[in-house]
């Protein structure tokens, strides 16, 4: 069954993310580094990978097409994706059922609810309940915040990012002075801005949401002249490229490009080299772990889907970890991944850097 | 026992019957259980699936109204209470909203429905907020210029909520009528197989009663055949292995029989050929005595004419003179008389030789003819063991006929055509009894008659050594006739010679004539001695023949009895 498929038959893999979107760029892009990197090296025992993008442009609605198609084309292997919670969760109904069960793994859906979703879905990311605990601690011990204002994207990200925030930095003993959601539909965030500032005003902001929400935020903070502490999830990761005034913005984040080790220094230089000097985002390092670490399965197991993924489960106790860019990925028998640290980084000239080391 | 003749028993292809009807019976209790259960877990299943659905449903639905009035009364009133119900109401809708996801039994466009429901809840929860944010500002007309953008995905979202209600109604519909075909295909499989099962049985009990019946038939035929005395072998054919091993029993029983009946029949036309030999000599004998008894009458009378010569002569001494002319004359006619007494004498000598002779053989015919009569008792014996063997087959063919009696009792219904069959068996076993007890009295009237021609034998044995010494003493008296008849002819010459010569000597004639005279009445007695032998000899002779045509009639019943065998 491992010679599943002719030699000359490339192996496919699905890539399905906001590839549209500034977010979801760095995701493709490093995955496509990856595939041309292994392809480069003779690919897996002789066949060459093929990555099927797909476009689900962040949608409920359209991430299910997305897993609907590549669940229906039986060549696919695998799947890399989704990027966001929401999307994951949506498309992990499909994947999970049916009588061939697809594997998904996604790089950076870090709601506590996606390892649930499913035994064939999968993250590799450090989920909510780590974001939320490690900022909290920063914002009310390297901060010294003591009050503070929650901006949620109202899905699955920004909410379980929220409610793990305000848990963590309640029991810290600090006050979450305010809960707003938003979404693309809001008319503008000054109400809400108005109102904190109303009530006494806040320490700092938590902006729990997406990368567009950040930028919309920040635009309104700036007309306004707020000068306000920021602290942001992973969600806003690449917020730095943007001239909206992320300067001293802290972010959460399960990869820095500038954390040290030797696999990480390949990367990203090859990253660089390829992509005109452009840093890859944490989504992107974790694509390209998942690319290496699908075409190692595949390389013992062949390209049989319920077995992938009853390999991909036993990586870290009946397997080896894989050692990635991003860290050692394993899963525990409950299929969360596990030991995924979190750093916190920060916005200085337009690149995040590490906070801890400034 | 290969497989292939394990499966040639009646044993084995009962079992195999009800095997196969117990196999299908299960066959068809397993598809039902199976269906019943089928039916009942997928009933079950789905009432499941479709409770928790329509109970999150439900849930949902609530709380989703009752969080969009809370959104409206906290723009009304701008109460605490309100605006926590309205948070707290959309927490609880999202959980119940991933409850709702997680469901098993949803369909996927069901899915997309409760995504897109989620989608504008969550719009207008965001608009609402942003309303109600507003509102704290004062702001009352961007208040309700929010509100009325909240309350469009609000209402949307409702339109959607109904719709999901209206599927979810769809799709019980639907469950119910897959569940009832799936029922309906388990119904006519559980028909199929049990229909099927009972026909494979059925046919393997025609198929094994068929191999009883004819084989039986057969076996019944062959022994009737047996009865009749048709001993020649029977082609008996393929069947059961216990019918077979009857049938070969039956086959060894003829082959026995028809070795029996062969030896029996040669031996009685052996003792029918020495019967008639012995008749034979009988008659040659009794002819012979009766040459001996006629020749004696003859010498007889020759001497009494002798003794009334020599008296005549006696009293012609008177006149010696002319009596001495006619003395020669006597003299010679005396002479003459000797010589054919002595010539008859040899004859009958030579005669009664043959005849001694004869009855030595006749002896030896009857001792030998007598041995075997013995042997023919002696083979009667392995007959009686053939009926031994006959009366065991018969006696274990009624215990087998009784146990298939007792199989089929216990089989039921199925086993009343085997018990027929079994009932058969057994009046077979009966029949074979009887032709057992007809062939042993049968063998007991040979042995009688064989008993009863040894004892003739016996009788013929005794008389043959009574002839013999008869023959003995008739050649002994012969011998002593010779004798006398040759000193006459020598004392007859000499008178001749002497009665030309001398008168002086009559006296002495006298003398001699009266010892001539005692010499003849002495012959003549020996004679008629002889010849009462002689005719004793012939009664023995008669009865000996009366004795040989008994035997010979013995061996003719004895032949026409075993006549009745065809081998």
């Amino acid at each position: 069954m491992v010679a599943c498929g002719s030699s000359d038959q490339p192996i496919v893999i699905g890539l399905a993310g906001p590839f549209s979107e500034p977010s979801g760029q760095s995701m493709q892009l490093a995955a496509q580094l990856a595939v041309a990197e292994i392809n480069q090296q003779g690919g897996i025992g002789g066949r060459q990978i093929e990555l099927a993008v797909r476009d689900d442009s962040g949608s409920v609605g359209v991430a299910v097409r997305v897993a609907r198609y590549f669940y229906d084309s039986l060549d696919v292997a695998a799947v890399v994706g989704h990027m966001g919670s929401e999307a994951t969760l949506a498309a992990a109904r499909v994947y999970n059922g049916g009588d061939n069960p697809l594997v998904s793994i996604s790089p950076s859906a870090s709601n506590p609810y996606v390892s649930d979703a499913g035994p064939y879905t999968f993250q590799v990311c450090p989920d909510d309940d780590v974001h939320g605990a490690q900022l909290a601690d920063w914002a009310y011990r390297q901060l010294g915040a003591r009050r503070v204002a929650v901006l949620y994207e109202n899905d699955a990200d920004g909410r379980g990012l929220r409610a793990s925030f305000s848990q963590s930095f309640t029991e810290l003993g600090g006050r979450v002075v305010s809960e707003d959601p938003f979404s693309p539909a809001l008319p503008g965030f000054e109400p809400y801005l108005t109102r904190i500032r109303l009530r006494g005003g806040a320490d700092a902001l938590l902006l729990a949401g997406t990368l567009y929400g950040a930028q919309r935020l920040l635009t309104t903070l700036n007309s306004l002249q707020y000068n306000q502490t920021i602290l942001g999830g992973d969600g806003i990761d690449g917020i730095e490229a943007f001239d909206v005034g992320a300067e001293g913005i802290y972010i959460s984040l399960g990869y820095l490009p500038d954390q040290p080790g030797p696999r990480n220094d390949a990367f990203k230089s090859a990253y660089q080299e390829m992509y005109g000097g452009r840093l890859p985002d944490h989504r992107g390092a974790g694509a390209y772990d998942i690319v290496y670490l699908l075409s190692r399965i595949i390389e013992r197991v062949g390209t049989n889907r319920s077995r992938i993924r009853d390999y991909l489960a036993g990586v870290g106790t009946e397997a080896e970890p894989f050692d990635g860019v991003t860290g050692s990925i394993a899963f525990d028998s409950a299929g969360n991944v596990v030991d995924r640290s979190v750093v916190i980084g920060v916005v200085r000239n337009s690149q995040i850097v590490s906070a801890e080391i400034q | 026992m290969t497989p292939l003749a394990a499966l040639n028993t009646l044993r084995t292809r009962i079992v195999l019957g009800e095997a196969a009807l117990v196999a299908g019976l299960m066959v068809v209790a397993v598809i039902g259980i199976g269906a019943l259960r089928t039916v009942r877990s997928t009933v079950t299943r789905e009432l499941e699936a479709l409770t928790a659905v329509s109970a999150q449903s439900n849930t949902l639905v609530t709380t989703l109204f009752e969080q969009m009035r809370a959104a409206e009364q906290y723009l009304a009133d701008g109460s605490l209470e309100a605006v926590n119900a309205f948070r707290t109401g959309g927490e609880t809708a999202h959980a119940y909203q991933r409850r709702l996801q997680a469901l098993p039994g949803l369909a996927e466009s069901d899915r997309v429905v409760i995504s897109q429901i989620q989608s504008l809840q969550a719009e207008a929860e965001v608009l609402f907020s942003y309303a109600h944010a507003q509102r704290d500002l004062g702001r009352r007309a961007d208040a309700l210029a929010g509100a009325e953008l909240a309350r469009a995905q609000a209402s949307e979202m409702l339109r959607l909520l109904s719709l999901a209600s209206a599927s979810q109604g769809a799709r019980a519909e639907a469950t119910a009528r897959s569940l009832e075909h799936a029922a309906t295909d388990r119904e006519l499989l559980v028909w199929t197989v049990l229909v099927a099962s009972v026909l494979v049985a059925a046919a393997i009990a025609v198929a094994t009663l068929r191999s009883v019946e004819r084989p039986m038939a057969r076996l019944a035929a062959a022994a009737r055949r047996f009865g009749d005395g048709d001993l020649r072998p029977v082609a008996l054919g393929d069947m059961p292995a216990e019918l077979a091993e009857l049938g070969d029993a039956m086959y060894r029983l003829g082959g026995a029989l028809r070795t029996l009946v062969s030896e029996v029949v040669q031996e009685s036309e052996r003792m029918a050929t020495a019967a008639e030999d012995l008749s034979a000599i009988s008659e040659q004998l009794a002819a012979t005595a009766g040459d001996v008894s006629t020749a004696m009458e003859e010498v007889s009378s020759g001497a009494q004419k002798q003794v009334a010569g020599l008296a005549e002569s006696s009293n012609a001494a008177q006149t010696l003179y002319e009596a001495a002319l006619d003395a020669g004359r006597a003299s010679r006619r005396v002479g003459e008389l000797g010589g054919e007494i002595h010539r008859l004498a040899e004859t009958y000598s030579t005669d009664i030789g043959a005849a001694s002779t004869a009855l030595v053989e006749l002896r030896n015919l009857v001792q030998h003819t007598a041995q075997q009569v013995e042997e023919l008792d002696k083979l009667s014996e392995p007959i009686n063991e053939f009926i031994d063997l006959i009366k065991q087959i018969s006696s274990q063919t009624n215990l087998l006929a009784l146990n298939a009696a007792i199989e089929a009792a216990r089989a039921g219904e199925q086993g009343v055509g085997f018990s027929v069959v079994a009932e058969e068996v057994r009046q077979l076993a009966d029949t074979s009894a009887q032709a057992a007890e007809k062939v042993s009295g049968t063998i007991k009237t040979i042995r009688d008659q064989v008993a009863a021609m040894g004892e003739t034998m016996a009788f013929g044995r005794a008389q043959a050594r009574g002839v013999g010494s008869v023959s003995r003493g008739a050649a002994e008296a012969l011998r002593q006739i010779v004798g006398a008849v040759a000193e006459i002819e020598k004392e007859s010459q000499r008178v001749a010679g002497q009665a030309q010569r001398n008168l002086s000597e009559i006296e002495h004639i006298k003398l001699a004539l009266l010892s001539a005279s005692d010499a003849a009445q002495t012959h003549a007695s020996s004679s008629e001695e002889v010849a009462a032998a002689a005719q004793q000899q012939g009664a023995s002779t008669q009865e000996m023949a009366a004795q040989a045509t008994t035997l010979h009639r013995a061996a003719d019943h004895l032949r026409s009895l075993v006549r009745g065998f065809r081998s």
